[in-house]
């Protein structure tokens, strides 16, 4: 890994974070969403203050080079939290169709039992 | 004065009746509001059927959702005082007394109801974790809390609007150490609990893993770097 790639992460990484903990600042973040990208952002500065971990893991693997050992991993990850978000906004829309049910069903009974009281 | 107790139910049917109606023989000096959270079992139809005060959310949004519920309902209907108390059989309370006694003499926004103020910690894993995240919470804030994961505590009304309306203020330790940075007054007061009544906890192995994950990485790594807010 070059040092000018290493440094590149950091920053990015650093960036990463900031952003994060700035989306909390304004309340427009959940600290359970957040924690992922901070743990990421974490395991990438690791790598980049100490290389060997991606070479040690590329070479267990039999990849020639370290950075294409860390852009695998990084692939890995983002695929990984791809299908996880897609696994949540399915339940997410399971949910909003079950409170939208609920909801209309709740109406019907509140304006059935206000035509029968202004019918007595 | 008023007081409500937010008892939050997740399939609790084997307890929920037995905690619901000791409060209603024999503390009705408080009011009380069951926050249903979707559970699959009969909890709703029992507290339906035994016409309880009920908050029947239909669909389930874990814990700290439910508690927000009981928070919002206990802003809007102006209580004063709102006490987190589990659905499980584990808080008695008795201890209620003692712990709003306590509010009004030290004027604190917050009281946990502490196992271990005089007692002593038990060893075991679950206290383990207990220690690391009062250990943590010390080194973050300076403020010793002996039991920062105890369900039973009691909110003023500044608080119970913080807690009802603004994101990211789950019910939990984490939550507690900012508001500790805030300048938030939050004392403890010793209770006893006791074991589970009946039915399953939700912690198992798995969730008490995130739990400590979520906790420490929130309380290290985040609620450090917080937008200290204006309390009052």
């Amino acid at each position: 890994m070059t040092t000018i790639l290493r440094i590149v992460l950091i920053i990015v990484c650093f960036l990463t974070c900031y952003y994060a903990l700035y989306k909390i600042r304004k309340s427009q973040m959940q600290i359970e969403d957040a924690i992922f990208w901070i743990l990421f952002s974490i395991t990438l500065v690791i790598i980049s203050i100490v290389p060997h971990i991606a070479y040690f893991l590329a070479n267990l693997l039999g990849i020639g080079s370290p950075v294409n050992f860390v852009f695998l991993a990084v692939i890995f990850i983002m695929i990984f939290k791809v299908f996880s978000i897609s696994i949540k906004m399915s339940q997410l829309e399971y949910r909003i169709k079950n409170l939208v049910q609920q909801i209309a069903i709740k109406n019907h009974e509140l304006e059935s039992k206000n035509k029968k009281e202004e019918s007595k | 004065m008023k007081v409500l107790i937010i008892i939050p139910a997740y399939n609790e049917q084997e307890n929920i009746k037995n905690v619901v109606n000791n409060l209603i023989n024999n503390f009705s000096e408080f009011d009380y509001i069951v926050v249903n959270d979707g559970s699959k079992d009969d909890t709703g139809l029992i507290c339906k059927k035994n016409n309880y005060n009920l908050l029947d959310l239909p669909i389930n949004l874990g814990l700290a959702g439910g508690i927000q519920a009981g928070f919002k309902y206990a802003y809007e209907k102006e209580y004063d005082y709102a006490i987190q108390f589990d659905g499980d059989g584990q808080h008695q309370p008795q201890y209620i007394e003692k712990m709003i006694k306590q509010m009004k003499e030290s004027n604190a926004d917050i009281i946990i109801g502490s196992r271990f103020v005089t007692s002593k910690k038990a060893r075991s894993l679950r206290m383990l974790g207990s220690n690391l995240i009062s250990f943590i919470i010390r080194i973050t804030t300076g403020k010793k809390i002996m039991d920062p994961t105890s369900g039973m505590r009691l909110f003023n009304r500044n608080m119970i609007k913080k807690f009802a309306y603004t994101m990211n203020y789950g019910p939990e330790p984490d939550t507690i150490s900012y508001l500790v940075r805030c300048g938030a007054k939050i004392e403890e007061v010793q209770v006893q609990m006791k074991e589970r009544e009946a039915g399953e906890s939700y912690l198992n192995l798995k969730r008490s893993i995130q739990y400590m994950l979520h906790m420490c990485m929130s309380i290290i790594f985040i609620q450090c770097f917080r937008k200290k807010e204006k309390l009052v």
